[in-house]
């Protein structure tokens, strides 16, 4: 093989070969990267906006709940020192109450609306620092410390805003509209709706929140919990934190990551992410195979100067080379003129008007390790593609390729 | 004998087997230029192509320097034709893309020979045909007969020990015919270079030492 001479048979056909030519065919090897990037990134943001909203407003990091057989958490101590961890940023103690809820629109004890629905107790100040449900309220307004009859809802809950379960909500509810709670230790109490909140997840939204000291005249504890979300810095270092939390004392209670705890949307996640392979592989496939009918097409052409190169002396290998060479180029102008169109304009575009979808604000998730395993598929379908129709041009025989 | 040819047969294997040379027998000596000829179907560009190694016999000989190149496998048949051997084909056979110099020095790349040296002997084997000034010229920018020249530039350039030449006239109007006959024939006086070359004009004898006619696959005189 001589690599001086495929690559000079490569770059004066590329250099002095049809323009039109060049540019449709980096055009579509642009096209094919961008379509590469662009699936895996899309769906790198679907499974980004669930984890997301998973982290933000359901689980946060880590879940702490009771050991078995136990209904509260009720190692005060250890509670009082989980924030204290460096890298906690913080944390949030719910309890937890399976409710009846029940709403009378007209007050007159006919065509009452009810349901039942979790609901859960949070310290304010605390749960501010946790989850992001205080920035999702769609009507009224979040609760606070002080309040003691107030109730906040899900729009699942209310009703009347659009939620997937519309059916079993409470048909409507709106903000001073007073609504029934019955809890598990049959106490029944009222409260007035103080703000109604939706967020990208119909778990959540299907939850109802008071504040800390109402539960505890409830349920007649003080300072427990039946569950703790711990938020911290670094996502994805959750199993360093959770054993610095065992070590404050914590060592029988259920303490998991977000991701064990997403069940449905982890499933979901995975599908995205199999989906996403699927349509990888095929683009990848279809890229391969472009670049081939290209490089045929190309050798068909010059099928003649194959067999005079043959002829002259020139070895079969350096022949195919320099075919493979131009397949390669094309392959490498593709990636870096994909790679801007996706890094300047489509990330931008989707950062800033990121697509409204079920499970979250889905913007495209551009990593390294897309760029890298699109590069590494487009170059490898490129050298395959380029590789096959030289290899069959070249082995022809020299006559059979000059006449014909 | 510069190459010489023993029992050499070449049939086209078919439903009825057409046997294109009949135990061709014959020698050429160093710095002949010898035409083979006859009519069409008689076996001339067969023979110039077992004798180039762009094909291979069904039987025979062909030896060149005490050695049988048929039995040579297609890796050593390539660096013969490279080292050993020059083509001129009957239509140009250029690559569009080069220009008369990349053309021509595109042998000696092959060669690994350095690109000082190699783009000096292009340009002086350009020089010698006439082509001095075409240089940078690419095929579509030069004439059928500027182009033949290019090729006998590329197929000279490596001081090959035969040049073979396919009807390189075929293409070419009676004016350029005879420039590309008449630099043959300079070139076999002066560098001595052993030509071997097809051609069924009756004219072109000549400019060669020896015609070999060849009639059914067997040579008659």
């Amino acid at each position: 093989m001589n690599l001086k001479t495929s690559f000079f048979l490569a770059y004066t056909s590329i250099k002095r070969g049809s323009k039109g030519t060049l540019v449709m065919t980096i055009l579509i090897m642009t096209l094919a990267y961008v379509n590469l990037v662009f699936i895996s990134s899309i769906f790198g943001g679907i499974v980004e906006a669930i984890n997301k909203e998973s982290i933000n407003n359901q689980y946060s990091n880590i879940v702490i709940e009771p050991e078995i057989d136990k209904k509260y958490i009720d190692n005060k101590d250890a509670i009082q020192l989980i924030d204290t961890v460096p890298g906690i940023i913080a944390s949030s103690a719910h309890y937890i109450d399976s409710t009846s809820i029940s709403y009378d629109e007209y007050n007159d004890g006919n065509d009452i609306k009810k349901g039942k629905w979790v609901l859960k107790s949070i310290d304010i100040e605390d749960e501010v620092k946790v989850t992001e449900v205080h920035n999702s309220m769609i009507e009224g307004s979040y609760l606070e410390s002080t309040d003691r009859d107030q109730i906040i809802i899900g729009k699942e809950i209310a009703g009347g805003h659009g939620g997937s379960l519309e059916h079993l909500s409470l048909g409507g509810v709106s903000v001073g509209d007073k609504i029934d709670v019955s809890f598990s230790n049959n106490i029944k109490r009222t409260y007035t709706v103080k703000g109604i909140f939706s967020v990208k997840s119909t778990q959540v939204d299907q939850m109802a929140f008071i504040t800390k000291k109402e539960m505890e005249s409830v349920l007649k504890v003080h300072n427990l919990a039946s569950e703790i979300l711990v938020k911290i810095d670094n996502v994805g270092e959750e199993n360093i934190y959770i054993n610095e939390i065992r070590n404050l004392g914590l060592r029988n209670e259920d303490i998991k990551r977000w991701d064990e705890l997403m069940g449905f949307t982890s499933s979901a996640s995975s599908s995205f992410i199999m989906i996403s392979l699927i349509l990888g592989i095929i683009g990848t496939i279809v890229a391969g195979v472009t670049i081939f009918i290209i490089i045929f097409v190309s050798v068909v052409n010059k099928r003649r100067q194959i067999g005079i190169l043959k002829a002259i002396g020139m070895r079969e290998s350096t022949i195919i080379l320099s075919f493979v060479v131009q397949a390669l180029f094309y392959a490498i102008v593709g990636i870096v003129l994909g790679v801007s169109f996706i890094l300047f304009v489509l990330r931008p575009l989707f950062l800033a008007n990121p697509l409204d979808f079920p499970v979250g604000w889905v913007s495209l998730k551009v990593t390294f390790n897309i760029i890298r395993i699109s590069n590494i598929s487009l170059l490898l379908a490129s050298l395959v593609g380029g590789f096959f129709p030289a290899f069959r041009g070249a082995r022809e025989s020299i006559l059979k390729s000059i006449w014909g | 004998m510069i190459i010489e040819v023993k029992n050499l047969k070449k049939t086209y294997e078919g439903r009825v087997p057409t046997h294109a040379l009949k135990n061709i027998n014959f020698g050429i000596k160093k710095g002949e230029f010898v035409a083979l000829m006859g009519r069409s179907g008689s076996g001339k560009s067969t023979l110039l192509h077992q004798l180039g190694l762009l094909d291979t016999p069904t039987s025979g000989e062909i030896i060149m320097n005490g050695n049988n190149l048929v039995l040579l496998d297609e890796k050593k048949k390539s660096e013969f034709r490279l080292k050993e051997l020059g083509y001129v084909f009957q239509s140009y056979a250029l690559l569009p893309e080069l220009t008369a110099l990349e053309s021509v020095y595109l042998p000696l790349m092959l060669l690994g020979v350095t690109k000082k040296e190699y783009i000096k002997k292009a340009s002086e084997m350009l020089d010698k045909v006439g082509l001095g000034d075409r240089l940078q010229h690419l095929p579509r920018e030069m004439s059928g007969g500027e182009q033949q020249r290019v090729a006998i530039a590329r197929a000279l350039v490596n001081s090959p020990a035969i040049l073979f030449a396919d009807e390189p006239t075929a293409n070419l109007d009676t004016e350029s015919s005879e420039v590309i006959l008449k630099l043959f024939k300079k070139l076999n006086k002066e560098i001595g270079q052993t030509i071997v070359m097809v051609t069924h004009e009756p004219d072109d004898k000549k400019y060669v030492d020896r015609v070999i006619w060849l009639k059914d696959g067997v040579i008659e005189s």
